[in-house]
């Protein structure tokens, strides 16, 4: 521990380390009815988005769930960060995770509970009775993180399970998050430089617009001068 | 005072006694002599809840209470009398006098004090008299010559002058119009002053003390004057014209200092939007778009630095966040800015919330930054639009047999920005 005894919590400025996850929820429709009226079995999660061992840097992840479930803040100290439970209705949980050096405070992120499909294909998904997986990107970043932040943080990333590392996203063919990634970035592009071409023509036009009425002015000046002024007033103030 | 008594918490009897005996006066004297020091000597015991403080300013052991409202000790009652004076009366006399104004030494009488007698009569001072130059015939022909003036016109105004000490209204009135010419005060005046300030020129050379000539133009007080008089001979009809003009010169001013700050703002829009992407190319792609940049330079003006759009916060405070916070539309931005950015990016199919990494947060800020700023130029637009209109409508109006021709392509412009508001 001493590689940061000497200056513990300082921040190393102009610094930023950012480090990705997935969040989300997957939902199971329970075949049996049950005599409390619950309807799916559902798990939240917060996941590596590279097979790595999260405990590195996070201390744990506070999960708030619904106030109608007993107990409903669950707090997860070690991979993997999840809370299962059965329930029948969708609701917003507040994912709040800390991280190992106290001084760093804590992010949140928001995840709406998914249990119904829903889209084009929802009717297919409910006939073949697939879960229902909802996972989001995010990426944390730490800007001018601790000392012990950092060396947490920039150690070597110890792998999480031998193995592939898939996101279920990834199973879908147009989700594939690095392909969502590419193609958010082309489409954001493409519809800048849409809306940059708009903005020059509306800039052009504004330009006419702008000249038009200094020469209108200039019309209504030269004409003034040679009429008498009351008949000039009743024109403005028409 | 019972009452009170019972209030401070006195013994009661014994001041009740003491009270009638004052009352009574001094049949009792005695017994209230004998109770009034007993009174006083043991002071009203402190009511609960009083500061001691204060307690202490009322009742010092064995004093009187000290008044509680301050008295004004300088002025009493009553007022002083008058003090009179213990010197000799000074006698007045009725005497004669002369005033030196008066050339015919008539005596008059008057009451005066003794002690004054033989001095002059006070308001002789007030007698000026005025120093008129005179001129000799010498130098009435070699520098006071005239054609409008002859010599006996001027003898006569110059004796009138004398007279009436240039009291030149009077004057006016009593220069003989009937001989000479019918002159008005400016004439004269005119007349007057040119004699007297070339003489004083003239003489001047002499070594005597030189007199500042008056200044006198006769063609301004004319001018001054009929001004004046069409002012007071104005009808009420035109003094509500006057002021109904005045108001619409007001109205009109407002209105172009509006039109100008309107003008200014979007002059600043139109820097500040190329100043941005500009900025924002030259950072992206600087070797591809060098010739559009150019162009750019070209149009924009040199105050640049003027960004309108969105201004994100610029997360430099340290500590860890989500990427996707960083998306996040700034406070500032109002509602109906939200729903424009909504509707233009569903326009564009993009998401609400795309997935948050560096560069996509970098890229949708500038976008939505860019569709605000497209808004922006559009209200701009259609504000123009509008006065062009206004100014057209005016224009032919007035000129019907001309028209102003709006350029085709800001016209279309005008009608589908129309239309979007009627949607």
């Amino acid at each position: 521990m001493s590689f940061f005894a000497s200056d513990f919590g300082s921040r190393l400025k102009g610094t930023v380390i950012s480090k990705q996850i997935v969040y989300g929820s997957v939902a199971h429709y329970l075949p049996e009815k049950r005599p409390d009226g619950r309807t799916h079995r559902w798990t939240v999660f917060v996941k590596p988005y590279h097979n790595e061992d999260l405990s590195v840097f996070i201390k744990k992840i506070h999960f708030k769930l619904h106030d109608s479930y007993g107990n409903c803040n669950r707090t997860v100290s070690k991979m993997p960060y999840e809370v299962s439970e059965t329930g029948w209705g969708e609701f917003e949980i507040v994912i709040k995770i800390y991280f190992q050096d106290p001084v760093e405070r804590p992010v949140t992120v928001y995840h709406i509970l998914k249990l119904f499909h829903t889209g084009p294909d929802a009717n297919d998904a409910i006939s073949a009775n697939l879960p229902v997986y909802y996972e989001n990107y995010e990426e944390i970043v730490f800007q001018d993180p601790t000392v012990m932040m950092r060396n947490v943080l920039m150690k070597k990333p110890i792998t999480y399970v031998s193995g592939e590392w898939k996101h279920h996203t990834d199973c879908e063919k147009n989700r594939i998050f690095e392909n969502l990634k590419i193609e958010t970035v082309r489409k954001l592009q493409e519809a800048k430089r849409i809306l940059q071409k708009e903005i020059d023509e509306q800039k052009i036009k504004l330009k006419i617009a702008q000249e038009t009425l200094l020469k209108f002015k200039e019309e209504i000046m030269r004409s003034r001068k040679a009429t008498p002024a009351t008949s000039y007033l009743a024109a403005i103030t028409s | 005072m019972a009452d009170i008594r019972d209030i401070l918490d006195i013994d009661r009897c014994s001041g009740a006694e003491a009270l009638k005996d004052s009352i009574l006066g001094t049949s009792e004297k005695l017994k209230a002599k004998k109770n009034v020091p007993n009174n006083s000597s043991r002071p009203p015991k402190r009511p609960e809840g009083m500061a001691r403080e204060l307690y202490a300013l009322l009742c010092i052991d064995g004093k009187d209470a000290p008044p509680l409202l301050p008295t004004d000790t300088g002025v009493g009652y009553k007022h002083e009398r008058a003090k009179l004076g213990m010197r000799k009366v000074r006698p007045w006399k009725w005497m004669p006098f002369t005033n030196p104004a008066r050339k015919d030494n008539t005596v008059f009488y008057h009451w005066r004090r003794v002690a004054d007698e033989g001095k002059e009569y006070p308001f002789a001072q007030f007698n000026k008299q005025v120093d008129i130059l005179e001129y000799t015939d010498a130098e009435y022909i070699q520098y006071l010559k005239s054609d409008d003036w002859s010599r006996e016109e001027t003898d006569h105004l110059f004796d009138l002058c004398q007279r009436f000490d240039l009291r030149f209204i009077i004057i006016h009135d009593r220069f003989d119009a009937e001989k000479y010419k019918k002159r008005d005060v400016e004439d004269l005046k005119d007349r007057y002053y040119f004699i007297s300030n070339t003489l004083k020129k003239v003489r001047h050379t002499d070594g005597t003390p030189y007199h500042e000539p008056k200044a006198y133009d006769a063609e301004h007080e004319r001018r001054r004057k009929e001004q004046l008089n069409k002012l007071f001979s104005r009808t009420p009809e035109q003094m509500e014209e006057e002021q109904m003009l005045t108001q619409e010169l007001r109205k009109i001013e407002a209105r172009k200092k509006e039109r100008e700050k309107k003008a200014q703002d979007l002059q600043k829009l139109i820097t500040g939007t190329e100043s941005s992407t500009e900025l924002r190319k030259q950072e992206k792609r600087p070797p591809q778009r060098k010739r559009i940049q150019n162009q750019l330079k070209i149009r924009s003006d040199s105050n640049v630095n003027e960004v309108v759009g969105i201004k994100f916060p610029d997360h430099k405070a340290s500590g860890a966040t989500t990427r996707s916070s960083r998306m996040r539309l700034p406070a500032n931005v109002g509602q109906k800015k939200t729903k424009i950015i909504e509707q233009k990016l569903k326009e564009l199919s993009i998401e609400l919330n795309p997935i948050p990494t560096e560069e996509v947060c970098i890229l949708f800020n500038e976008l939505r930054s860019d569709i605000i700023i497209l808004n922006e130029i559009k209200n701009a637009l259609s504000t123009y639009m509008l006065e062009i209109q206004t100014f057209k409508h005016q224009y032919e109006a007035y000129k019907p047999e001309q028209i102003l021709q709006i350029p085709d392509i800001i016209l279309k412009q005008n009608e589908e920005s129309m239309d979007i508001e009627k949607n």
